[in-house]
């Protein structure tokens, strides 16, 4: 159980695929526009890894070396599949909004890292903890970044279509960069120097 | 023999994950397929309500829709499809008759936003409601239809894409 709890706030705090490992920077860039983006690509990503993880670490033993790559790849694809159709059916305006980095997915070495560094090693319930562990972490950080995009570019906060607040000056005149490309790329930067900054001073 | 076997196995390996990975995804399809095609009606039967109000059944054939207010043709809608400033913008035109636009609207467009998804407000849509064909240009092109503001390309894409769309709809009409 302490291994469980162990492998599940490791992919959380000290190897965050995002601020820490800096993997998986494609979709954090592209989808993180707003919560409800984030929230949709993290239930994705959360599912596809949980599903890879569990799959690949049952047939770790009987996978010939040889294939295992393309065999990893095909398990991981097949599940963004089943994302995308499902996402498509009872959530169209989502699937609309993530486009292309919904199968994108598929590609996210997130996902094959987990796969081939830790559950064609590890048995069935480590790669569970490990696999919600780094979604989890995927998850934060994609909604830390996306809730400072929103407020900055639209000057306030709509989850699922309710709008939370709206701040007074900033919705007259929202900074509407913060919303495109180059606003995620500002605000990345600064995050990831701010999360170095704090291991930094740990380190010390 | 036996060294043979070794060698054939990843094939043989991938072979079935491949397989049982397709009949799973064939499964999946087969759940989703109902819902997905409804959706995407409903979707489309909205976007045309936004053109004829009135419209109580529509009928799609050949990229084209004939719009039924109680059995009477009062209309038709098809999709056009312009190059905008970042990616395709497709609109959905009514045709009134051979000569008059109903109205348009934006389906989906990858345009800049506050500039170029202007097309989508109302102050740009409207002006094309009761438009006669031969207007739909831009204004310094000798039309009717201001761009709008801070979205030169993305108006010209979508002037464009409903005038040629329509005058080789109206050719297939007559």
């Amino acid at each position: 159980m302490a291994g469980f709890v162990r492998e599940f706030t490791k992919g959380i705090v000290i190897s965050n695929p995002i601020f820490i490992l800096a993997l998986g920077l494609c979709p954090a860039l592209a989808v993180s526009n707003t919560i409800d983006n984030a929230l949709g690509m993290s239930v994705g990503v959360i599912f596809v890894l949980l599903g890879a993880n569990i799959i690949i670490s049952l047939i770790r033993k009987s996978v010939p070396n040889i294939v295992r790559i393309p065999t990893f790849v095909v398990i991981i694809a097949s599940f963004v599949t089943i994302v995308s159709l499902v996402f498509q059916a009872y959530v169209p305006a989502l699937h609309e909004s993530l486009g292309i980095y919904l199968p994108l997915i598929a590609v996210n070495c997130i996902i094959l890292g987990r796969a081939e560094a830790f559950a064609s090693k590890n048995p069935v319930t480590a790669s569970i903890a490990d696999a919600l562990g780094i979604s989890v972490g995927f998850a934060l950080a994609l909604l830390l970044i996306a809730f400072l995009r929103e407020i900055l570019g639209t000057g306030g906060l709509e989850v699922a279509g309710t709008s939370l607040f709206t701040l007074p000056v900033l919705s007259e005149h929202p900074l509407a960069l913060f919303v495109l490309s180059p606003g995620a790329f500002l605000v990345i930067g600064l995050l990831l120097a701010l999360f170095r900054r704090i291991g930094a001073i740990k380190h010390e | 023999m036996v060294s043979m076997l070794r060698r054939f196995l990843p094939v043989l390996y991938i072979t079935l994950v491949v397989l049982i990975t397709v009949t799973l995804l064939n499964f999946t399809e087969s759940i989703t397929r109902a819902q997905i095609e409804a959706r995407q009606h409903e979707r489309i039967e909205a976007l045309l309500f936004e053109l004829f109000p009135e419209m109580s059944d529509f009928f799609f054939e050949d990229d084209l829709y004939t719009i039924f207010d109680n059995s009477t043709e009062i209309g038709y809608a098809f999709l056009a499809t312009g190059v905008g400033y970042a990616g395709d913008i497709d609109v959905l035109v009514g045709l009134e008759d051979a000569t008059t636009l109903k109205g348009i609207t934006v389906v989906s467009h990858q345009e800049t936003p506050g500039l170029g998804d202007r097309i989508t407000e109302s102050d740009f849509i409207n002006q094309f409601r009761g438009l006669d064909i031969d207007g739909v240009a831009l204004r310094k092109d000798g039309g009717q239809v201001d761009g709008a503001t801070g979205a030169t390309i993305s108006s010209q894409a979508v002037v464009d894409a409903v005038r040629e769309a329509a005058m080789e709809k109206i050719k297939e009409l007559r």
